[in-house]
């Protein structure tokens, strides 16, 4: 069980929730997430990203698309969530790179903020390229270098984020991206980004979350993996993107 | 306080649980991802996830969709296969305590058959559980477990294969749940189990498309307790061997309903998801409402509402 800290929307639909929980706080790499069970009227745990983990406490934050999270986004300070976790493998940093670009979609930002905030404490260089429909987005907290881009124009470029990645390519050891189907998609098809170790975290419906229902397999050049279990984080040259449907 | 239960009286090496909860195939993996979590040691007995006679790599996505209080699932039996299991789990379980019962499935009798040879005698196994859901591909694509006639001759199969305990696990998709019970009883099964999901489906209005990747799928969940405790209700009057109950059991309350209705153990299934220590809750549940009423053995309870 966690303790809600405190619940508040943050941009239009979206939901910051910092969670008291050391057992899953101190345990969290980025890029895992946790499986919350959202009300009595639910049958099915929600996955939802770490968003950031701070000593005891983790935040949650989250896009109110369904029943579940619409219970989630009522829970006062003090309530007690139940909550597996923290569950998945996480993003791999190789101990030597030294520049990381992390691509974010939407609320695809909410695994990443604990990367950035890992990886900035460890010294190293982060850009993060956000994008959003318009210019009702999630304000970063400060100290991460952000490059915007909105599809209406209405703050930074105009056009799609992924637009903006192949002048980043080079600079970056590794990327790290999280987003819609199509951003994938797109970042797939790019020929800058064929040789570069960039990883990407699914989003897929879920059973269990523990790798034992097989409801969340996707086939990647390395087999069947359980997204819950095998991922949610996965090399984007090893995922059959024609195959992946959510 | 007694809670144990034979599940197989008329067979020589019996198949005797500590108690009577059991984890349904398909939502429990093979026990062994949840051996660190809990004490699983404590529960009645594990069924696996269904196996095949080579590893199936199942439905496309997605694969799951919550319905009200139900899941709906077409994961399609997405297995290792027999020999891994064989190779890789077999081993794991007989080092433990709590008995673990494979469930079985193929495309054709033979498979069955085939499948039941294989696990005959393997430590660490002590029991089958025949998935009679499967579509007979030799039969058209109809389901063994629609017909009385196809669903004893699988288990006819099975019991000549083997001199292990066999559990028959029913469809609900079927027009005389209690003609197929009565028929796999006749054919030599050692207990029943029922139910299996009910056929369903989805629409994602936006997309104007089904939600599962198959179309359609399976129900289980709270959803479908009324109807499975039904079933339950009839099979366990008509037949003599021992009766599992299966759908939706979430609570040691539900569980004691389907006890009650004449069910001497009953399998716990979709409430993993939700919760992986839910079938241990069941359990002290029962022990709890035993101890509360004053009840010694469990035997009492067996099918007192039918009286």
């Amino acid at each position: 069980m966690a303790s809600v800290v405190s619940n508040k929307q943050v941009m239009t639909g979206t939901f910051l929730m910092w969670l008291e929980c050391a057992g899953i706080s101190l345990e969290a790499r980025p890029g895992q997430f946790v499986m919350v069970h959202c009300g009595e009227e639910t049958v099915l745990r929600r996955p939802l990203s770490i968003h950031q983990a701070d000593g005891g406490k983790f935040a949650l934050l989250y896009a109110i698309i369904g029943k579940g999270t619409q219970w989630l986004s009522q829970c006062s300070p003090g309530v007690e969530v139940d909550i597996l976790g923290p569950l998945g493998n996480g993003f791999m940093v190789y101990p030597d790179s030294r520049n990381l670009l992390l691509i974010a979609g939407g609320i695809g930002i909410a695994p990443l903020m604990s990367l950035a905030d890992r990886a900035i404490s460890d010294g190293r260089n982060v850009i993060l390229l956000y994008g959003t429909a318009n210019k009702d987005r999630y304000h970063l907290p400060s100290g991460v270098t952000e490059v915007a881009a909105t599809e209406d124009g209405s703050i930074g470029y105009k056009g799609m984020i992924t637009e903006l990645v192949p002048e980043h390519v080079e600079w970056a050891d590794q990327i790290f991206a999280c987003g819609p189907l199509p951003m994938y998609r797109a970042m797939a098809k790019m020929s800058e980004l064929k040789n570069k170790p960039v990883q990407v975290s699914l989003e897929m419906r879920m059973g269990c979350g523990m790798g034992t229902c097989y409801a969340c397999t996707i086939r990647t050049r390395q087999g069947l993996k359980q997204v819950c279990k095998d991922g949610p984080v996965f090399d984007m040259n090893d995922v059959i993107w024609e195959e992946i449907k959510t | 306080m007694n809670l144990s239960v034979q599940l197989a009286p008329a067979n020589t090496r019996g198949l005797l649980l500590a108690n009577p909860v059991i984890t349904a195939s398909g939502t429990f993996g093979y026990g062994i991802e949840y051996q660190d979590l809990f004490d699983i040691q404590r529960l009645g007995a594990i069924v696996c996830k269904g196996t095949t006679l080579e590893p199936w790599e199942g439905n496309p996505q997605p694969r799951i969709a919550e319905t009200a209080s139900g899941v709906l699932n077409s994961i399609g039996l997405q297995n290792i296969g027999v020999d891994a299991l064989i190779d890789e789990k077999a081993p794991i379980w007989a080092g433990w305590r709590v008995p673990v019962i494979v469930n079985i499935a193929g495309e054709t009798i033979d498979d069955y058959a085939r499948l039941a040879e294989r696990l005959y005698n393997v430590a660490g196994i002590s029991g089958l559980e025949v998935n009679i859901s499967c579509p007979n591909i030799s039969a058209g694509g109809a389901e063994f477990g629609t017909t009385p006639e196809a669903a004893a001759a699988v288990t006819t199969a099975v019991k000549k294969a083997t001199s292990q305990p066999v559990i028959v696990k029913l469809t609900p998709n079927t027009g005389d749940i209690v003609a197929v019970a009565m028929a796999v009883a006749e054919a030599g099964a050692d207990a029943i189990s029922l139910i299996n999901t009910l056929k369903g489906m989805a629409i994602d209005v936006r997309t104007q498309r089904p939600i599962l990747g198959n179309l359609y799928g399976g129900l289980s969940g709270p959803a479908i307790k009324p109807v499975a405790l039904h079933m339950v209700y009839q099979v366990a009057g008509a037949v003599r061997v021992p009766v599992i109950g299966c759908g939706g059991i979430s609570t040691s309350s539900d569980a004691l309903e389907f006890i009650m209705v004449g069910a001497s153990a009953v399998q716990v299934g979709t409430a993993n998801l939700t919760s992986p220590r839910a079938a241990l809750d069941v359990l002290e549940g029962i022990e709890q409402f035993m101890q509360d009423e004053g009840v010694g053995d469990l035997a009492e309870l067996i099918g007192t509402a039918r009286e």
